[in-house]
């Protein structure tokens, strides 16, 4: 066990800081939609066009090719200096990019990676149905087979950046008649097809970043299918994976930032005398250490054995759970002044109420409980 | 950068885990065999940290995770934090101090066959000889004989402010074990006891009850191999992260330790059964080398 970092990789971050504190735009991410839109694409293709997109993606499709702790070492400089959020290309860059390299064929990876990488195409996931949450093998959205043609029914909900979006990951029933997680495919969905609608709902944050869509005989070619026809779950199960693991590491790293700016406002603010105060903070900052500590075991592991373990699961619920109450916890700080809050402002109340997402999507916290007892401890399963 | 253990360390800790396994069943841990220590000393495990033997702290941490599992014998913490900074071999026992420091009162764990005592004088280890007919009687750890020393006797410093930072680690290392523990006898029991025709493991809210509890020991272990990398690197930041270990191992336990009872049910809170010796032990490492907030907010001097 060591904790240094190799001359190599302390060089790597030492670029990794030089350009982002010359890069690093001035202007926030925009609330309104397409004013973000515009600001993700940009600030990706500048990403990608500096070599910084996709650092541990194959080099044949536009990465660097380099190694997941370089991947980390850049997301914790990009942290630090503050970078936005990668927005709209979230998707993308952190699941259906690594699920196509995973599963897809070599024609559709040499035509959607690049693409993602550099910002010219907005992925969106169409998994969630209205009666398919947290039990996602109840999907009902069907795909009829005529010729070589897909033709697409149903409805998908809660589909983030869905009036966005160039292309969805999408998994429906292809198998007529077929039950649970049998018969299901995942499919590359053009989101401009004809009978696609997206109606976008409003969260209790007053954005709306999300949306229920409609297929109304949607006609998808069935060359758009990856990782073989009637295979979906298992593909759709790779996407879940980076989606839950990876895909969060930028967050794990973010919420250092957030503990040490909410310690200093206590202390600007003299709230840091009051003893509960001052006993959170303390235990979040432990809880902090420990979630980086985590995700560098993570990786080691990754590292040795070409996967994550199985306490990625663990780190998933930990992560969301602990940015909760760093959310709670810069409340607390705010004190009455959250009364104003109004739709539009970006601010830590907008953040908090957005933050009951992370117990929700992607697996509720309640189904991550499920699956650290049953896969780490061995307890039955009851689903 | 490289936080999983090598395969050193890996087969180091597989083989403590057979010996403990053999020979330090938890169920057992109120009467062990009176040549224990003896054993342990043959084993190694007494003498691994003395200077000469350079050790990393973090193939320590390790082991003593192992130990701590077993509710292995408190004086394993002071004795090797003594043959790393005094260089002095054989048994030391453990001591707590009245928080003032000035006289009062001195509990002692683990006394026979110690010819020393370590325990921390305002942070900073230091230790006093004790009279050579110290015994003990089981205080609320059941495990440990216990004595009182009052007035408290002089203490003299050794080695500097690392000394106190390795005792501390190393009770997170046991902390993290029992942690451990308790989370693998619910589990097992989850899995064998049978309410309403299936495993109470079935229910939901047990199964909840066991995934929290292994959701604090993967934080309480990650953050103590950093902590003890962080010791070994002679990074600035040690004494927060091992500050950080200490209070994620010690809730851990604590909380793991309540948790298992409540799973067992009515045989949890028997002096029979074995719940309340992790319960027990949990509180007792809670006041080895207690955490300091102002080091937790980065605030100390
Ligand atoms: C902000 C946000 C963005 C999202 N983005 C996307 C997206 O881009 N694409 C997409 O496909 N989906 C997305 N989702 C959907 C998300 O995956 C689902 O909301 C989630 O899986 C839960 O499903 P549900 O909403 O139907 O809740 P339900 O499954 O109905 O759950 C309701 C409650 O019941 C509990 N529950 C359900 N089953 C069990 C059980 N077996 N045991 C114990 N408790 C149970 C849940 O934990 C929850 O508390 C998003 C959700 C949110 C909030």
């Amino acid at each position: 066990m060591d904790i240094t970092f190799s001359p190599a990789e302390q060089q790597f971050r030492a670029e990794c800081r030089d350009w982002l504190h010359d890069n690093v735009p001035d202007q926030r991410r925009p609330m309104d939609a397409a004013d973000a839109l515009d600001f993700d694409k940009a600030w990706q293709r500048r990403l990608f066009d500096a070599g910084w997109a996709g650092i541990n993606w194959p080099t044949e499709y536009g990465g660097r090719g380099l190694s997941i702790v370089q991947q980390v070492i850049w997301l914790e400089e990009y942290a630090n200096a503050n970078a936005p959020w990668i927005g709209a290309n979230f998707v993308g860059v952190n699941h259906g990019g690594p699920t196509l390299i995973l599963n897809a064929s070599d024609a559709q990876k040499a035509y959607h990676l690049p693409r993602i990488l550099r910002g010219e195409a907005i992925w969106c996931q169409g998994f969630s149905e209205p009666g398919a949450g947290s039990d996602l093998a109840g999907i009902k959205t069907r795909g009829r087979i005529e010729g070589n043609e897909l033709v697409i029914t149903g409805s998908k909900i809660w589909t983030s950046f869905a009036h966005v979006a160039d292309w969805q990951e999408l998994v429906l029933r292809t198998e007529e008649g077929s039950q649970r997680h049998k018969g299901l495919s995942w499919v590359i969905c053009p989101m401009h097809a004809p009978g696609i609608e997206v109606r976008t709902i409003r969260k209790m944050s007053g954005q709306t970043e999300f949306a229920q869509v409609f297929y109304d005989d949607v006609r998808i070619p069935l060359d758009n299918v990856v990782g073989g026809l009637c295979n979906g779950w298992k593909v759709a199960m790779s996407t879940l994976s980076f989606e839950r693991g990876t895909g969060f590491i930028a967050d794990q790293v973010k919420q250092s930032e957030e503990v040490e700016e909410l310690l200093e406002r206590a202390r600007q603010t003299g709230a840091l005398k009051d003893d509960r105060i001052a006993e959170q903070l303390a235990q979040l900052r432990a809880e902090v250490a420990a979630l980086r500590a985590m995700t560098y075991r993570n990786i080691s592991q990754v590292v040795r054995t070409g996967q994550p373990g199985a306490e990625s699961s663990v780190i998933r619920l930990f992560t969301s759970e602990l940015g909760q109450r760093l959310e709670r916890m810069a409340l607390l700080l705010a004190g009455d002044d959250i009364l104003d809050f109004r739709y539009g402002d970006d601010n830590l109340v907008a953040e908090y109420l957005r933050g009951f997402a992370a117990t929700i999507a992607g697996g509720t916290a309640q189904i991550q409980r499920d699956i650290i007892a049953e896969r780490l401890l061995g307890l039955p399963k009851s689903r | 950068m490289d936080l999983t253990p090598n395969d050193e360390q890996v087969s180091f800790i597989s083989a403590t885990a057979k010996w403990c396994a053999d020979n330090l069943p938890l169920d057992g841990a109120r009467s062990r065999p009176p040549a224990l220590w003896q054993q342990l000393e043959a084993m190694g495990w007494t003498g691994m940290t003395a200077p000469g033997m350079d050790l990393d702290h973090a193939t320590e941490a390790l082991v003593l995770a192992e130990l701590g599992r077993h509710l292995a014998p408190i004086a394993l913490l002071s004795t090797a934090v003594t043959a790393r900074w005094a260089g002095q071999p054989g048994k030391t026992a453990l001591a707590l101090l009245d928080k003032d420091l000035t006289g009062g009162l001195v509990r002692v764990f683990d006394a026979p066959g110690a010819t020393h005592a370590l325990g921390l004088v305002g942070g900073l280890a230091a230790i006093t000889p004790l009279p050579s007919d110290l015994g003990g009687e089981p205080g609320l750890d059941l495990t440990v004989p216990l004595a009182h020393l009052d007035p408290a006797p002089p203490f003299s410093p050794i080695g500097g402010p690392d000394a106190g930072l390795h005792l501390q680690l190393l009770a997170a290392a046991f902390a993290v074990g029992c942690a451990d523990a308790a989370r693998d006898m619910a589990a097992e029991y989850a899995k064998l006891r049978e309410q309403f025709d299936r495993p109470i493991g079935w229910f939901q809210a047990l199964k909840h009850i066991c995934s929290d509890s292994a959701v604090r020991c993967e934080v309480a272990r990650s953050q103590l191999y950093y902590a003890a990398g962080a010791l070994d690197a002679g990074d600035p930041g040690a004494a927060f992260h091992i500050a950080a270990a200490k209070q994620l191992a010690d809730q851990a336990a604590l909380e793991n330790a309540r948790a298992n009872v409540q799973v067992h049910g009515g045989i949890g809170m028997t002096d029979e059964a074995a719940p309340h010796l992790c319960l027990k032990r949990a509180h007792l490492l809670s006041f080895i080398a207690p955490v300091r907030r102002d080091i937790l907010l980065g605030e100390a001097a």
